[in-house]
């Protein structure tokens, strides 16, 4: 076996990981809420775009339990054959890092919309991607814990955002309940999902559980955790900013600048901020990561350090080339370019990979390592 | 060895990247080179087509620093300064020009519009405002009746050197203590208003007092003489993004009534038995919801208003201890005043044809598929829709004297 990586984490570690990664997408730029045609029912989107997740992430686990200490590219290989199985490794390995790259310029994009607009966007992009690729060489290890002790500041901020706009909240702009059916929520729905399926980069972490067996229980937990922070947050928004909510550009941030408590407590969108950032710092760590790892066990380099650099500067050309702007960056995240895409992706390689798994048992019940 | 070296060479690179970023910001701005804008008017400019934006900035150094020095400036502390632009935001940049000091929004705590720019609508201009990130979505929409923004913005008030300061101790005064102001009327909920459906937008109307010139005020500050003030005198009324029409005093305390946002204010009612002589209740608390409902074919709303006053100030004799009819009397009259701000409101808006009530709105959370029926033509159903009102009034106390000074006479 080619054991690139040899980093150990726990079950609580890779919740964190889920979590901040699920997170990215919903403290700034929200994609299942922009654009959305009946505001009101966002909720149930993100509800049942959060229950959507739940099937995938187990089969990716139960696929994961088949092959213990060994990554989807490794598996996908011995299932697919050397050939077909490099194939969809490179995929899945693009895959991740087109996530990163996005990641990278959005968390750009948001710091010149909002914090200070005259500064290059490539000098976020660069700094964070030098922070994350450091964090990312120093192995999966060090990233679970950052992300564990990471994750409760972002959980903090975000509950704090959601909360302390209670003044301008009016809950009976969530009224009515679908008056227009499932079809206009059939698509934000979708975008919710798409975005949980970004966690096939379980298939990388699950071999560094130090008890693989928990992977289900934390991955659930994962999906629990963040969508529901997910549907309280698209709860808060509507609530605050009614019909206009799907008009703005980052619906968290103008969050964070509605609260005013006591003509003190004013304007706390540096709190979104921070969440956002750190949160950012991690998916972009774990998918450099995945993606290193990836490459490595792919090409059958032995170590994956040297990697993570040249894929961070990568990363952030990729992610300065893909969009030409910010309204590119909202147009491809509408549900019938992302999410389709992550859905042929994401659930096509899996499915594939899992179908196959199935019949090689069953042909040939012997065989099974 | 190795570990030495790339502890070395992250040393530099960390270095380098703090020495590059951390010295100081791109975009820094020290707060002597800023000029704080506290209020944005927006008028229809001269040139047609064209927009004319004027700023009240605030001049720092006239508003004084130590104690002693507090007030006793000769200068203004504010400067009031026009500039035209297609847009707003053009003409804002255009100030530039003209302003030694940077504009920064993030301290304005009003939007003041026109009423010729009101009655054209205010969609074309209202857009910079949120989209720009300094400008607060909590800042206030205040229309000038019968004036420019221009002119509103030269008001001074006494007891503030600083005229947005003074503004907004009214509006926040006049909210709280009359309940004559909308409490949301802010950019916030305009915008809901504006894209809501089945409801119109409602802002705050300002009226410019002029002082007559002998009038000579020796107040603490010795400023030039306050030439013109300002009052708070109702609401105005859009239809869509165009301004349609007022709301006075008694009908704004209406509209709050309906829409549950009374905090305080006098209720005058005349006094039972003798007509001539009036009794002020205070408002202590009030609540207000509405019903709309479908009855065949027509809508009809129920408001439901629970309101609570104490005895404020009676003009000639009660004893409510002797006669406790009296009680029972002023509850009565209480609440025929209430209804009747509450139907004088109504009245209005049905006039003007504006839902700013959002009874339509209301319709669609409760019955969304009558609504899809209806709200085509909500436009002509609206000034026929039936309100009717009940109030359940209640006087709790009568201040420190429970019968009044029987004058001998």
């Amino acid at each position: 076996m080619n054991k690139v990586e040899g980093g150990r984490i726990s079950g609580r570690q890779l919740a964190a990981m889920l979590i901040l990664s699920r997170i990215v997408p919903i403290t700034i730029a929200f994609p299942l809420i922009t654009g959305i045609e009946v505001p009101q029912d966002a909720w149930i989107a993100s509800l049942l775009g959060m229950l959507l997740a739940i099937p995938f992430v187990l089969l990716v686990v139960r696929l994961g339990l088949r092959f213990p200490h060994k990554t989807i590219i490794e598996y996908s290989e011995i299932l697919l054959g050397k050939c077909l199985g490099k194939l969809v490794g490179l995929v899945l390995v693009l895959y991740w890092i087109h996530t990163a790259a996005t990641v990278a310029r959005a968390l750009g994009e948001a710091y010149t919309i909002a914090i200070m607009p005259e500064t290059p966007i490539l000098v976020f992009m660069i700094i964070m991607g030098f922070l994350a690729a450091n964090a990312a060489r120093n192995g999966l290890e060090v990233v679970g814990r950052a992300g564990e002790s990471v994750v409760w500041i972002v959980l903090f901020f975000l509950v704090l955002m959601f909360v302390l706009p209670f003044d301008v909240m009016h809950f009976r702009n969530l009224a009515p309940v679908l008056s227009r059916g499932f079809r206009p929520v059939a698509a934000p729905m979708g975008t919710a999902t798409s975005f949980f399926l970004q966690f096939i980069v379980l298939g990388m972490v699950m071999p560094y559980l130090n008890r693989p067996e928990d992977a289900a229980r934390f991955s659930i937990y994962a999906v629990l955790v963040s969508g529901l922070l997910m549907t309280s947050l698209t709860v808060a928004l509507v609530a605050v900013f009614g019909p206009t909510v799907s008009g703005l550009t980052m619906p968290a941030f103008s969050l964070g600048r509605m609260v005013s408590i006591a003509q003190f407590l004013e304007r706390i969108e540096a709190v979104t901020m921070g969440a956002w950032t750190l949160s950012v710092w991690i998916k972009l760590a774990l998918f450099l990561w995945a993606s290193a790892v990836g490459l490595a066990q792919l090409f059958g380099v032995s170590r994956f350090q040297p990697l993570l650099y040249p894929l961070g500067a990568i990363v952030v050309a990729f992610g300065i080339l893909s969009y030409e702007s910010y309204t590119h960056l909202q147009i491809f995240h509408e549900f019938r370019h992302f999410g389709i895409f992550s859905f042929i992706v994401a659930l096509g390689t899996t499915g594939i990979l899992y179908l196959v798994a199935l019949m090689r048992r069953s042909l040939s019940p012997g065989v099974r390592r | 060895m190795s570990v030495d070296r790339a502890l070395i060479i992250s040393a530099l690179v960390i270095f380098v990247m703090m020495a590059t970023t951390i010295t100081g910001c791109w975009s820094r701005r020290e707060i002597d080179t800023i000029g704080f804008l506290m209020a944005i008017g927006v008028d229809e400019a001269q040139e047609k087509g064209k927009i004319q934006l004027t700023v009240h900035v605030a001049k720092p150094f006239a508003i004084g620093g130590g104690a002693e020095a507090k007030g006793t400036t000769e200068e203004k502390p504010f400067w009031v300064v026009s500039s035209t632009g297609h847009t707003v935001f053009e003409a804002m940049r255009n100030l530039v020009s003209q302003s030694p000091r940077r504009p920064f929004l993030a301290h304005s705590r009003f939007i003041l519009i026109g009423e010729e720019l009101a009655r054209r609508g205010i969609g074309d201009v209202i857009d910079w405002f949120q989209r720009d990130g300094e400008m607060r979505r909590r800042a206030w929409i205040v229309v000038a009746k019968g004036a420019k923004a221009s002119d509103l913005l030269q008001v001074e008030f006494e007891l503030e050197p600083m005229p947005s300061e003074g503004g907004m101790g009214i509006v926040m005064a006049t909210r709280t203590e009359l309940s004559t102001t909308i409490t949301d009327c802010t950019l916030h909920c305009f915008l809901q208003q504006l894209e809501g459906e089945g409801a119109d937008p409602v802002a705050t109307r300002a009226e410019i007092i002029l002082r007559p010139q002998e009038f000579d005020i020796r107040g603490e500050l010795r400023r030039e003489k306050v030439g013109a003030s300002a009052r708070i005198t109702g609401a105005a009324v859009f239809k869509d993004d165009k301004l349609v029409g007022w709301l006075n005093k008694p009908e704004t305390r209406g509209f709050n009534w309906i829409m549950g946002q009374v905090r305080s204010g006098i209720i005058v009612i005349k006094k039972p038995g003798e007509e001539d002589r009036f009794i002020g209740l205070e408002i202590l608390r009030a609540r207000g919801r509405f019903r709309p409902e479908f009855k065949d074919g027509r809508v009809s709303v129920t408001v439901g208003i629970e309101a609570e006053a104490n005895v404020g100030d009676v003009q000639g004799f009660i004893d409510p201890l002797r006669f406790p009819e009296i009680w029972d009397s002023m509850e009565r009259r209480m609440a025929t005043v209430i209804k009747n701000e509450v139907m004088a409101a109504v009245a209005k808006a049905q006039e003007l044809g504006s839902d700013i009530f959002g009874f339509g709105a209301e319709l669609n959370r409760r019955d969304p598929e009558k609504w899809a029926e209806i709200k085509d033509r909500w436009d002509d159903e609206f000034p026929r829709v039936g309100v009717h009102v009940e109030v359940k009034a209640k006087l709790r106390r009568s201040g420190l004297v429970i019968r009044s000074t029987r004058i001998k006479r």
